[in-house]
């Protein structure tokens, strides 16, 4: 690999396990998105051989004002693994300036080999929360940073996992400590999130990489996200998904 | 005073005369119960010419568009039986004033709300039923130039309205976490949720009963009540056919006719 784009995986690898920012890589040296995805992928292979496993995939950019915002017109991807998943308790002062958003998750129960077997491999719908947290100073970056930095993933946990159905457009509330900070529908997630689905096998095949049963896939958020607190209890739910919470230190 | 809210009244009545937007009121009105004096102004000469009162229309419930204004409370506007258009029948070019576009819940009653303070039980109980709107808002004011004084006196930027067909009675739909959608062609323009319209599209309509008493005309058995938006408006041009999808009301369709042939611009 490039050495210029195996500093740049251990730059972004170590910003996380220093919780210490860092200035956009674009700011120091040229790179691509094609290139941001080696990046990408050089960071999971670290976080790999620190004994984690890959346990899925996240979309990113999946709405509208998103798109505009960054100035693209496709969605952009990261990868998920165990160390990420969040049970009911979150120290955020292991982050830099966490974020949360309510997400839809999929979760697959055979392997997609094929775009096409995206919407077949459905084994369940859970109501979602992504935990963002971009490495790069003042939460600021371009589209090459982003994808370097896995699209800002950090964590995530997932409420019931049920049958597949509908959840096209689901309202979808966020609350902290009991008030409601966000709302929106599931349907801001690129029209219905299994739009966003169907783009993660999309770009997974593109990639050479098989989306696995046991898989999760975090489709998108249906609001904006919002400042993590510490020392709060977040709830995200969704009609007909139930409630994930989370409590923050 | 009574001049200049007449002053106000008239150059509101040429826009919608002349098809041309006006100069903003706000200089001849100095709070917000003078803008409603006006809007009664106007309301007053349209029950004249024999228009049909249907229902009230709640606007600014939404926080962003209450922030965006520097209010923090919702306001209304009048519903004549002429502004209702059927579902997906076409609204003619100029038929409202830069027009724009929201997702709604209405409410239709059957029973009067003449109490000096509504509860929601009382909503619930005078609701007959719950139907998808779409309703096409619009300005009489020159590029949407409006402080919380025009859009009230200007029947609170109302337009027309389409309702859905399908009657759903409130035990059968969770409205506060209820999805909004509009689609145009296929692309999501807009999305949102019931809690968005002041927490629940009822606590609007309990708003709205309480004020409509404390000025005298109150919400009666047949009015249709637009609780307000769920979601980002959306501006609108001709040719363009929208879908709005509220979760647990159904669909409605606000289509619009393309420019005037030539030969209708005669």
């Amino acid at each position: 690999m490039n050495p210029r784009l195996t500093a740049f995986a251990e730059t972004l690898d170590e910003a996380v396990l220093n919780r210490r920012a860092v200035p956009r890589l674009t700011d120091t040296a040229p790179l691509d998105v094609a290139e941001a995805y080696e990046v990408q992928r050089a960071v999971i292979e670290r976080r790999r051989a620190r004994g984690e496993a890959l346990i899925g995939v996240k979309m990113g950019f999946t709405s509208r004002a998103k798109m505009v915002q960054m100035g693209v017109d496709d969605v952009i991807w990261g990868l998920l693994t165990d160390a990420m998943l969040i049970e009911s308790h979150l120290d955020t002062a292991g982050l830099i300036h966490p974020r949360i958003e309510p997400e839809i998750a999929f979760l697959l129960d055979r392997p997609v080999r094929t775009p096409a077997d995206a919407v077949a491999a459905i084994g369940g719908i859970a109501v979602g929360y992504e935990v963002l947290d971009s490495r790069y100073e003042g939460f600021s970056f371009t589209l090459a940073d982003v994808v370097a930095d896995n699209a800002s993933a950090s964590g995530f946990g997932l409420g019931p996992w049920h049958r597949p159905k509908d959840v096209g457009n689901v309202g979808m509330l966020l609350e902290i400590d009991g008030r409601a900070v966000a709302s929106g529908s599931s349907a801001a997630i690129l029209g219905d999130p299994l739009r966003s689905l169907n783009a993660a096998a999309r770009l997974a095949c593109a990639a050479g990489i098989e989306l696995q049963p046991g898989w999760v896939v975090l489709a998108g958020a249906a609001t904006a996200a919002v400042p993590l607190p510490s020392g709060a209890h977040v709830r995200v739910s969704a009609a007909g998904l139930g409630h994930v919470e989370v409590t923050t230190r | 005073m009574t001049e200049r809210h007449q002053a106000a009244a008239a150059r509101l009545l040429e826009a919608y005369a002349s098809g041309r937007p006006c100069e903003p009121v706000r200089d001849l009105i100095d709070g917000v119960d003078d803008a409603y004096a006006v809007q009664n102004l106007v309301t007053e000469r349209w029950l004249s010419q024999g228009r049909r009162l249907a229902g009230r229309k709640i606007g600014l419930t939404s926080k962003a568009v209450q922030r965006q204004l520097g209010v923090d409370s919702p306001d209304f506007g009048m519903l004549f039986a002429d502004m209702a258009v059927p579902d997906g029948e076409e609204i003619p070019v100029g038929a409202v004033l830069q027009p724009r576009a929201e997702a709604e819940v209405a409410l239709v009653l059957d029973r009067d709300l003449t109490h000096e303070r509504h509860t929601v039980a009382d909503v619930i109980r005078a609701a007959a039923f719950a139907l998808p709107a779409i309703e096409i808002v619009g300005s009489r004011v020159r590029d949407w130039d409006i402080t919380l004084a025009d859009t009230v006196a200007d029947n609170a930027s109302s337009g027309m309205y389409v309702l859905g067909n399908r009657p759903v009675s409130l035990r059968d739909v969770d409205l506060r976490m209820a999805g909004m959608v509009i689609e145009r062609r296929g692309d999501q323009v807009s999305s949102g949720i019931g809690a968005a319209c002041l927490g629940h599209p009822l606590h609007a309509a309990v708003w709205l009963a309480d004020t409509l008493v404390r000025l005298g005309r109150p919400l009666q058995a047949g009015d249709t009540v637009l609780t307000g938006a769920l979601g980002p408006v959306v501006p609108v041009a001709p040719g363009d056919v929208l879908e709005a999808r509220i979760d647990g009301l159904g669909d409605v369709r606000a289509a619009f006719a393309a420019e005037k042939s030539a030969e209708e611009e005669v």
